[in-house]
């Protein structure tokens, strides 16, 4: 059973920390998509019909490796997470259910026709489906966020005579508060994603000299969203969402910050590393008072610690959290600060004989991804030991038919699976790269296949 | 209420196995229909623009299973641990083989991708049609109301279980071959050209495979589960069922000679959906029977979520429903006659 338990947890991480890679470009891309399309509908400049049939190419393979990877994740519910879907299957089934019907239908009849039907959709129906794809991963998103919101921060429910949930408040379920603020939080780093990519692969043509006019518009493009994505997602959305835990999850606070003692003008730790046989953190580079100020409004306002709640309330990995959440709070700072610069040489014009700065925007683009990882195991470790906070526990959800042994095989089915399925993502982007956004112009799609 | 929803739960299934079992009928026969490569470009093509669209019915059928009866997705998730991944694993291989196979312009990538994309359909067919033969033939559910089951045991279809027994490898086989003449009828309807020729000539042959082995599984079914035949009488959709297969069937072999292409695709779907409807209406209201105590299967009536829950579900669901038929015939209307080489192919450079 703890095996289970175990293994049934890593293979969920992995699978959807996998998973979430293929989404937040999606969702980050799309509406860029949408925005080069309308460009090209209104203006009928062939630069953005050329950078958009680009993007869209990538959009195809990401979006594949997306619904194949997206698939295992909903069966685990069942498959490792028997207890679980029994206990609140009538309420996390409504938007497991709603995200496949309303947001997952639009998004997969609308995203081949993106990708490959141009021509048979003809320019005001290809742009229709570019917006329908966007819409739809948006939406699909915060389908999937209300699910996590239910289980963070339980709304709209009541508990049956059987011990299950039941769904009481289909409004208070949807809305929820925490998803508000989550959706907008996590939509802002999926930007953070498709921007900075975008300005990668736009900085890649610039320091290669290839593809001058389109490297331009990609680092243009790239770079007022990746500045003002940043500064969104961390403020307000972060702030607001910091708040939110302080609130509901006290706890998770003390352990993502790595306060074990409950106390007034409570610091805010840059650096520093969590001991958790002495209780305290080593090695701290701090700024005073802050951590009260972010999280209640005013300097002295008490901060509670670790040691004011049961141990066995405690998040189960302490360390692994603080290290988390201190990731992405410092990845986001940098971003802005990467983000601050080069605006401020594109506007001065020098933004493409700064090879210095192209180099490192080429460089940056894995660190959205690495920052929205530690975001959401911040979340997901920031909730243990609860399944559903407060209500369910971790470990009452896993199904007791299975063996440690079985989980463990499928683990490593999936990491086989998903180590091919990423050598070869990254061969196929790598090559629509390489080959760059000239030359798949309408024209360019003929004629390939009748020698 | 439970009723309605059985029927929901059953309606999602029923398009996934349809609408995907046509994507991995004219998949298998990639290699059988098309000599050439531009000529396997056409089948992946003609199924091309809407595959992720019919595999979300799988999705919307895993969440309305997961909001009406909770315990039963829970139960039979679980204790068909390994067989459920191997499904999910060859859904992988499917969906990636369509994508990259068309991007690279080389006959070892080529043949590469499609090799692996006739095996995950044929793969995926047996996995589908074990399912189906599965829950028609029951679980070994214990009387704690949850079962284990291994891939073989003695191929009883009685008692003890395995996921394969002779009758579930016949259903398998079925399925393998319905799928392939129901794919084979799609494949007729959306080529031109030789592809076309081969499509029909195998279409003919395997329609034929399909009325004699639908005659085999109907006594098979007799022999493991007779009681299901004396309740089907007292179902108006199971008699529902019966009518769209032997109408479906007509329909197939009208329109197959006839010229008639989409009146045999039509047919064939209605073929697949009359016996699975059949199938779910006799059934019912079990949902798990049990091989070893029949007293200890699973109803629909005892393991429907109680509350409001379903209610709300059934305001949206009929909403969501008209959506993702608009969303069908927006695109579809594009893409209605043949497949045309140079507008539905993935251009390599």
């Amino acid at each position: 059973m703890e095996e289970t338990l175990f293994w049934s947890r890593l293979q969920f991480a992995f699978t959807l920390t996998y998973h979430y890679l293929f989404p937040q470009l999606t969702m980050g891309l799309a509406w860029i998509l949408v925005f080069l399309k309308w460009r090209h509908l209104r203006a009928g400049d062939e630069r953005y019909g050329d950078a958009a049939r680009f993007w869209a190419r990538i959009f195809g393979i990401n979006f594949a490796v997306g619904v194949v990877t997206g698939i295992p994740m909903e069966f685990q519910f069942g498959t490792n997470w028997a207890a679980f879907s029994k206990f609140s299957g009538n309420i996390i089934g409504q938007t497991l259910a709603m995200e496949g019907m309303f947001a997952f239908f639009l998004e997969s009849a609308m995203v081949g026709a993106m990708v490959w039907g141009e021509k048979r959709l003809g320019p005001r129906n290809h742009f229709l489906a570019t917006l329908g794809v966007a819409f739809g991963s948006w939406l699909s998103g915060y389908f999937i966020l209300v699910t996590n919101a239910f289980m963070q921060h339980p709304a709209g429910y009541s508990v049956a005579a059987d011990g299950t949930l039941r769904l009481e408040s289909f409004s208070r379920f949807l809305l929820n508060p925490w998803v508000l603020v989550m959706f907008l939080h996590n939509q802002c780093a999926a930007v953070v994603t498709g921007s900075f990519v975008v300005a990668a692969v736009g900085a890649f043509y610039a320091l290669r000299g290839t593809h001058q006019k389109q490297a331009s518009l990609f680092l243009k493009i790239g770079t007022v969203t990746g500045l003002c994505a940043s500064l969104l997602v961390a403020f307000p959305t972060g702030d607001q969402q910091a708040k939110m835990v302080a609130k509901h999850q006290p706890v998770t606070l003390a352990g993502m910050e790595g306060h074990f003692h409950t106390s007034t003008g409570v610091e805010l730790n840059i650096i520093g590393q969590p001991d958790m046989d002495q209780q305290r953190l080593d090695n701290v580079i701090y700024v005073p008072d802050a951590l009260s100020f972010l999280a209640f409004g005013h300097l002295n306002a008490s901060v509670q610690g670790l040691d004011a709640f049961p141990k066995d309330a405690w998040p189960t990995n302490i360390a692994l959290l603080y290290y988390a959440f201190h990731i992405m709070a410092g990845l986001g700072t940098l971003f802005i600060l990467l983000m601050v610069l080069a605006n401020f040489q594109r506007w001065r014009g020098r933004l493409e004989q700064s090879r210095g700065l192209l180099w490192a925007l080429m460089l940056a683009f894995p660190f959205p991804y690495i920052a929205t990882t530690a975001g959401w195991m911040t979340a997901e470790l920031g909730r243990q030991p609860w399944l559903v906070y407060n209500l369910f526990r971790t470990s009452q959800g896993v199904s007791d038919v299975l063996n440690g042994g079985n989980v463990l095989f499928t683990l490593i089915g999936f990491v086989g699976l998903y180590f091919v399925l990423g050598v070869l993502y990254l061969f196929m982007i790598g090559r629509e790269i390489g080959h760059g956004p000239q030359g798949i112009s309408l024209a360019g799609q003929l004629e390939v296949f009748h020698g | 209420m439970v009723e309605t929803w059985y029927a929901i739960v059953s309606f999602m299934l029923v398009m996934f196995v349809v609408l995907d079992g046509l994507d991995m009928g004219a998949g298998m026969l990639s290699y059988l229909v098309g000599k050439t490569d531009a000529e396997r470009r056409m089948v992946v093509a003609a199924i091309g623009p809407l595959w992720s669209w019919h595999e979300v019915w799988l999705v919307g059928f895993g969440g309305t299973l997961l909001v009406a009866f909770p315990n039963i997705l829970a139960v039979t998730f679980s204790g068909f641990y390994l067989a459920l991944f191997l499904l999910l694993w060859a859904l992988v291989g499917r969906g990636v083989s369509i994508e990259v196979s068309g991007r690279i312009e080389d006959s070892l990538w080529r043949t590469g991708w499609d090799f692996a994309f006739v095996a995950s359909n044929i793969l995926l067919a047996i996995l589908v049609g074990a399912a189906l033969g599965n829950v028609v033939r029951g679980v070994p559910l214990s009387s704690d109301g949850k079962f284990t089951v291994p891939f073989f045991t003695n191929f009883s279809p009685h008692g003890q279980v395995g996921i394969l027994d002779w009758y579930t490898v016949s259903v398998a086989v079925f399925t393998l071959v319905t799928f392939a003449a129901h794919g084979a009828n799609a494949l007729v309807l959306k080529t031109e050209g030789p592809v076309h020729e081969r499509s029909l000539r195998l279409a003919r042959f395997l329609w034929k495979a399909v009325i004699l082995l639908l005659a085999v599984i109907t006594v098979e079914t007799w022999q493991v589960r007779s009681e299901l035949f004396s309740g089907m009488i007292h179902q108006p959709f199971a008699w529902l069922g019966l009518i769209l297969v032997f109408g479906g069937l007509a329909a197939v072999l009208a329109g197959l000679p006839g010229k008639q292409e989409a009146l045999a695709v039509v047919g064939s779907c209605a073929f697949i959906a009359g016996l699975m409807i059949a199938g779910a209406a006799a059934v019912f209201p079990i949902m798990l029977h049990s091989t070893l105590a029949p007293e200890d299967s699973l109803s629909a009536y005892q393991n429907a979520a109680a509350g409001h829950g379903l209610a709300i579900a059934l305001v949206w669901w009929p909403v969501a429903l008209i959506f993702s038929v608009v969303y069908f015939l927006f695109i579809y209307k594009h893409y209605t006659g043949k497949v045309k080489l140079s507008e539905d192919t993935q251009s390599p450079y």
